[in-house]
């Protein structure tokens, strides 16, 4: 039994399970996706951010919790 | 039944052809004739157009539409580029100092402002600063309140004809959505506030009141020059050079007229990568589908007999 | 998805038909058949190959299936969240109130998304009075400090739960507030105690944020 034919038999041969398994990876990969192009795009533009530079305005640095507005 | 009509038309398509292919052989005069009238016709009409529109002036020099601004190289104008939040606080504070004083900024809540540019205990601080009307109290007389977070920033006059009365006449726009509203964006702000000339060029005659600056269309504008150099005083140590403040205002009303532009980039960044994945996958997925019904061959050998 | 399986099916059968000379079945009437059929068998996978091609093939249409499923999700989300509050309601939504300007044994109503909200900084002989009486003579069964989170503060919706008027402050036989619309009198807990009123006075969701209470 090779690793594909190993694949195939646990996740594909079944369609109930294929399909189920996409579902679920399709939860999965939204999780991750946007974890991974917010990432990328605080990256690209580090230093514009207010949370990169709300630093230099505060001192302390401690801010109340309404201060982030990143929701989805 | 049906013999006899295809002979019929067979008959008519042949009759035809003939006759056309006289006509092209030797064309004759009447048609030659009919052929040089419409040429000639179409041709005098076009003149007499062009000579029509060319009699009336349009507005389309650069005087009328205003010189055209160039293109800056704002660091927010790449497709995955965010605004610089530290030029929209320098900005805010120009806005604040220097544009105030007349134009209003009407659609924008104090609270849009927090985690953008200022921190929440800052909003809150600025916005106490301002009065607005509360409600009565219990005998009925009007009550002020100083402002909170969900109020929207308050414009200098009470309404347009106050704002008119202040400027002999002109209304100051609202601020809110001007990069908007404007041909050009920030390209035309940034060239409008720097590009007041020490005095209007030769042969320009201004009404009374009014300034002159090329990029404004017509070139009479009643706003006069307002940016100078080291007019406010940043607190980041930012040199308060007009241009400097011309930019970071002109981003700070850009964060105004599309508070959205951040989180817009980053969702257009994850639709287009999963589009475009989608895009290649279905390529392949419809090309596997259909190799067998493609690749096939039907052979047909009729019968013998 | 179902055409997908059988279209793999179809390639797939063709694996045991490499020996044979021609792709129909034999039945007696098909073996008549004049059709010639070419071998296809230079084109058909071995057996005993493992199912790498197939994996990847099923990998792919799935990918394709996740991300469209995604893609639904994100929509539907999207929709949905168009109905819930928006921002400048939302900052409405709450209210914050000073408490150090109140003193002690005095009212305060307030305007909280446009019903009147009352709040009394109560004295300790009034904290004391609302402990005092027994739960079980009340029409609307609650203990004081079920009413207020903090003793000293108590908040809530100046709103009769009769028909609706708004009571009055330090009046009415309980030394609480008085409905004058039909006569319900609260105590200094707001819990009703005579009269046509059927429920305690609401307390509103509030917490403390150090000097300032936050209502909503």
């Amino acid at each position: 039994m090779s690793f594909y034919t190993n694949i195939y038999n646990s996740l594909i041969k079944r369609n109930s399970i294929f399909v189920g398994t996409i579902f679920a990876g399709a939860f999965a990969f939204q999780g991750f996706f946007d974890v991974a192009v917010t990432n990328f795009y605080e990256n690209h533009n580090k230093g514009k951010l207010w949370k990169d530079i709300k630093g230099k305005y505060l001192e302390g640095g401690d801010d109340e919790e309404g201060d982030d507005e990143d929701d989805e | 039944m049906f013999s006899s009509i295809r002979s019929t038309v067979r008959n008519n398509i042949k009759q035809f052809s003939t006759s056309a292919k006289k006509a092209a052989v030797e064309p004759n005069s009447l048609t030659k004739k009919v052929i040089a009238g419409g040429v000639a016709a179409s041709g005098l009409t076009a003149s007499y157009l062009l000579y029509e529109d060319s009699v009336t002036a349009d507005a389309m020099t650069a005087a009328e539409h205003g010189l055209h601004p160039p293109a800056y190289g704002w660091s927010h104008n790449g497709m995955i580029d965010t605004f610089d939040h530290a030029s929209i606080r320098r900005g805010y504070q120009v806005y604040r100092e220097v544009c105030a004083a007349c134009h209003s900024l009407e659609r924008v809540a104090w609270r849009t402002l927090v985690g953008v540019s200022h921190s929440n205990a800052e909003v809150r601080a600025m916005a106490e600063e301002f009065e607005y009307d509360d409600e009565p109290d219990d005998q009925g007389n009007p009550r002020k309140r100083p402002g909170k977070l969900a109020d929207y920033i308050p414009g200098p006059y009470a309404n347009e004809q106050a704002a008119r009365a202040a400027n002999q006449g002109a209304l100051p726009p609202d601020l809110s959505l001007i990069v908007k509203a404007r041909h050009g964006a920030c390209d035309y702000i940034f060239a409008l506030l720097t590009g007041y000339p020490d005095e209007p060029p030769a042969g320009v005659v201004l009404p009374p009141g009014s300034n002159y600056n090329p990029y404004f269309p017509g070139g009479s504008i009643a706003m006069g020059r307002v940016l100078f150099d080291d007019l406010v005083e940043f607190e980041d140590g930012t040199p308060a050079t007009t241009s400097q403040m011309a930019k970071d205002v002109t981003t700070f009303l850009n964060w105004a007229a599309e508070p959205e532009h951040d989180e817009r980039k980053r969702l257009g960044l994850k639709a287009v990568i999963v589009l475009s994945a989608l895009y290649l996958i279905s390529v392949y997925v419809k090309k596997f589908k259909w190799a067998p019904i493609k690749t096939r061959k039907i052979r047909f050998t009729p019968p013998k007999n | 998805m179902l055409s997908l399986r059988s279209a793999l099916r179809n390639t797939c059968s063709l694996r045991t038909l490499g020996t044979q000379s021609r792709l129909l079945s034999s039945t007696s009437l098909q073996n008549k058949s004049t059709y010639r059929t070419p071998d296809f068998g230079d084109y058909v996978r071995p057996q005993g190959t493992d199912d790498k091609s197939r994996v990847f093939t099923y990998f792919t249409v799935g990918s394709l299936g996740l991300l469209s499923a995604a893609g639904a999700k994100s929509t539907v989300e999207a929709f949905l969240t168009t109905m819930s509050a928006s921002a400048d309601v939302l900052a409405m939504a709450k209210v914050e109130v000073g408490l150090a300007a109140i003193p002690e044994g005095k009212n305060v109503v307030v305007k909280w998304q446009g019903k009147p909200v009352f709040i009394r900084h109560r004295t300790q002989g009034e904290i004391d009075e609302a402990n005092k009486v027994d739960i079980n003579a009340l029409r609307d069964p609650q203990q004081d400090s079920d009413r207020a989170q903090n003793p000293e503060w108590l908040i809530m919706l100046g709103i009769c739960t009769h028909l609706g008027c708004v009571p009055i402050g330090e009046a009415g036989d309980f030394g609480g507030w008085f409905c004058p619309c039909h006569g319900s009198h609260y105590d200094i807990s707001g819990r009703i105690r005579k009269g046509p009123a059927p429920l305690n006075l609401e307390i509103p969701q509030y917490q403390f944020d150090g000097d300032n209470l936050v209502i909503g």
